[in-house]
């Protein structure tokens, strides 16, 4: 009772994780390459240094994690100075595209003057013509340099030093004179998107080292008045808020504590409050990327290279199947029973995997579970033919079954152990698409341990119970077999 | 003769054929040896994919001319280095070495137009040689920690001798496809260096199962060594085993092979299929022809 119990367990739980899995409509979740997607190319300027790039793609990483809902996106150097980000699925992309390639440089600068008084840029100046006073032109101030002659911007943000940059946060365009900056991104330990009340606000906390540069910042602006009392926060070359110092704050004081806040508004239901706090928790890109092409790949290639997949899959367990039967017999069937049982398991699991841990089955993952199919063939032949050497020997089909089961358990063992840890070592060292062979292999690996010493061990004993004769096991007579 | 084999009591004469077959080895080493050097001296050409050397590709479906492919191989728009056709489909890809991102997109657009096919329908693929480095760079890793382990692994279970036989047969199926590959100029590619891998799991399992067989016929023989009969006994025995793990094992990626040769589609699965076809084919003789005259050695000595 207990060995039929063993016989049939791992049977009895492949075929009902896929009857759940079958009646829930679940499939696997399938890669870029399989399914289509998009595949974006962001391009830093010419010239970039390599290792600025790298560190980019680093932080574009850490970011898309933080960003929870893109499965298995690719982000890698591509060309000289670009970054090639792949986002399987169609899952809100184009926000996670905008969170990968946003700079999100932010700094804290003096307000040093703003066309809120004039109505015109701090950098120009007016000159009303001599013919007709009423009549306006602008130039640029002597001294200035590289600003928009027209509006009056700095063409170029430079944190390091004045510029004239655009705010239109607050609904009208204002030009702010701003100092350099004081403080970056980089003093920042920490960014959370709360709602307190009427609107979200991404609070910010400096790093111990920084806040003491923060309080005397704001000891200083403390002391003036006006335009002069205000601090910018300029994410990406736009002030996106300016607010002035409270006029409770004590010049000799300052603010204290090393928080801060900035104010998104109430617009998008916190979305742009979420994603700067993303971007801002790990850190601005070294160097700001263009968006240079956007490909899709066609789902019509993918779905072309999903059914080869499948269907050598299906003609190579058909084919190894005939095999087996004309070359085993009964321990043929035995041995079809357990792979089949083995890939429904198989099955099922990776696409409870895709739907619980957002596995995605790539190319390479169909490529890692038809080298399992080979391998668990491999464990049911090996115990076969022990099996064969037991009996060649003269001992008895049950003892040589017994003793033909428990000695191949050890030479799998030690096989699928080789196995095992090549497929975790490819895991953790491996990048994008070897991870998803590797993980394959590794499941297959575990079930072919668990279907050895649980199906396969009480299976052949039984099976080799069914007939005296060794024709219902090997090609071959008794007399032919034995007479060695 | 099949009725011998699979009963195992063929009379093949390992211990002769070994030194055959050990001729045929240092014959292969001295042959992959000069492919190794060749290759790095820049004699011969390695053919590395986009993905090591930097590139892109085009790949398309339409009735094409073979004039056609002539005009868009001597376009001067990019620098096209191959293209591929296959014999059942209307499948063209194309590659080009590096060049700017409008140049690039130029072509696309000189494809759609040429072949008439909308430019969404282009599966365009640009990749920087960076790539193809950090997978080469981590693949070499992994093939280091994996060595060790296999050696400490083998060591525990039989005999450290035994894991420097494990390695020669690795290295030989390593060396044997990387060989094939420099000669015939097939493209390498990131999932050639995925396969690599994989082969060395092959071929170890055959391997673990010889040492495994060997182990069983010194236990169960009086001494603790083997007399020269009860050797060769144990090497036609293992022999069938050998051949069946291998067949059950090529027939699935035998199947990719074939069927994606016959549907005209190639890619990824195929550039992973043939590496391993080729590789589960080395592995099964590494573990008998390559294994035997050093197992033989060590053994009787």
């Amino acid at each position: 009772m207990r060995r039929y119990l063993k016989i049939l367990l791992l049977p009895i739980i492949s075929v009902s994780l896929f009857v759940l899995v079958y009646y829930q409509n679940l499939s696997p979740k399938l890669g870029l390459d399989l399914q289509g997607g998009i595949s974006v190319i962001l391009t830093a300027e010419e010239g970039t240094d390599q290792e600025l790039i790298e560190q980019a793609v680093e932080i574009m990483r850490t970011r898309i994690e933080a960003f929870g809902d893109v499965q298995e996106p690719e982000i890698s150097i591509s060309g000289a100075n670009s970054v090639l980000v792949q986002l399987p699925g169609v899952t809100d992309q184009e926000r996670a595209i905008e969170a990968l390639g946003t700079t999100g440089l932010l700094t804290f600068r003096p307000v040093l003057d703003s066309s809120i008084t004039t109505g015109y840029s701090p950098a120009l100046k007016v000159i009303p013509s001599t013919e007709d006073p009423e009549k306006l032109t602008t130039a640029v101030k002597t001294g200035v340099t590289g600003v928009d002659e027209v509006i009056g911007i700095s063409l170029v943000d430079n944190p390091e030093f004045e510029s004239y940059i655009l705010s239109i946060n607050s609904g009208y365009p204002v030009i702010y004179q701003l100092g350099p900056a004081e403080l970056t991104g980089n003093d920042i330990s920490d960014a959370i998107a709360v709602f307190p009340e009427n609107e979200w606000i991404v609070s910010l906390e400096f790093k111990n080292e920084s806040a003491n540069l923060f309080t005397e910042l704001t000891k200083k602006l403390a002391s003036e008045t006006g335009d002069r009392r205000k601090l910018a926060i300029v994410l990406d070359g736009e002030v996106v808020s300016a607010p002035g110092i409270a006029f409770g704050v004590d010049p000799t004081v300052g603010i204290t504590g090393g928080t801060a806040a900035i104010s998104m508004g109430n617009a998008d239901g916190g979305e742009a409050a979420n994603n700067l706090a993303i971007i801002l928790r790990y850190g601005a890109l070294p160097v700001s990327f263009e968006r240079s092409s956007i490909q899709k790949v066609s789902a019509t290639l993918g779905e072309d290279t999903l059914n080869l997949g499948l269907q050598a899959g299906l003609v190579g367990l058909i084919i190894v199947s005939l095999y087996l039967i004309f070359y085993y017999r009964l321990l043929g069937l035995v041995a079809i029973f357990g792979l089949t049982s083995f890939g429904l398991l198989f099955y099922s699991v990776i696409t409870l995997l895709g739907k619980y841990q957002g596995f995605t089955l790539t190319l390479s993952g169909i490529a890692g579970i038809i080298v399992s199919i080979g391998l668990a063939a491999d464990s049911y032949i090996v115990t076969f033919e022990k099996f064969k050497d037991e009996i060649k020997i003269g001992r008895s089909f049950q003892f040589a079954a017994d003793k033909a089961a428990i000695d191949a358990w050890k030479t799998i063992l030690t096989a699928d152990f080789v196995s095992l840890s090549a497929a975790i070592l490819l895991y953790v060292l491996a990048i994008g698409p070897i991870r998803g062979f590797a993980l394959a292999l590794g499941v297959a690996t575990i079930f072919d341990l668990l279907f050895t010493r649980l199906y396969t061990r009480n299976t052949v004993p039984l099976a080799s119970s069914l007939s005296r004769n060794s024709r219902a096991f090997f090609p071959i007579k008794m007399k032919d077999l034995r007479n060695d | 003769m099949i009725k011998k084999l699979f009963i195992g009591s063929t009379n093949i004469d390992f211990l002769k054929v070994g030194r055959l077959f050990y001729r045929i080895f240092i014959i292969e080493s001295f042959i992959f040896l000069s492919v190794a050097v060749l290759s790095i001296t820049g004699v011969l050409n390695i053919n590395l994919s986009v993905d090591f050397t930097g590139g892109t590709t085009y790949q398309l479906e339409a009735p094409y001319e073979n004039s056609e492919i002539d005009q868009v191989m001597a376009s001067s728009i990019l620098d096209v280095s191959r293209y591929q056709t296959f014999e059942n489909s209307n499948s063209i890809i194309f590659r080009a070495t590096e060049n700017t991102q409008e140049k690039e997109t130029e072509f696309l657009f000189y494809l759609a137009n040429k072949f008439d096919i909308p430019d969404e329908n282009i599966d365009f693929q640009r990749v920087g040689p960076t790539f193809g480095d950090e997978i080469t760079t981590k693949g070499v890793q992994a093939l280091i920690i994996f060595l060790t382990l296999v050696v400490l692994l083998i060591s525990y279970r039989y005999e450290f001798k035994y894991s420097l036989i494990a390695l020669i047969a690795l290295t030989h199926d390593l060396l044997l496809v990387f060989s094939i590959y420099v000669l015939l100029g097939l493209e390498i590619t990131p999932s050639t260096i995925i396969a690599l891998l994989t082969i060395l799991g092959y071929s170890l399992y055959d391997t673990v199962i010889l040492f495994d067989k060997l182990n069983d016929s010194i236990k169960s023989s009086k001494f603790s060594y083997l007399a020269e009969g009860s050797l060769n006994k144990t090497f036609n025995e293992v022999l069938m085993r050998s051949l069946n793990t291998s067949i059950t094992s090529a027939i699935p990626i035998a199947s990719i092979l074939f069927l994606g040769n016959y549907l005209g589609l190639s890619g990824t699965l195929s550039d992973f299929a043939l590496p391993l076809f080729i590789g589960i084919l080395s592995g099964t003789y590494s573990s008998i022809f390559v294994t035997v005259p050093f197992l033989a050695k060590i053994i009787n000595k």
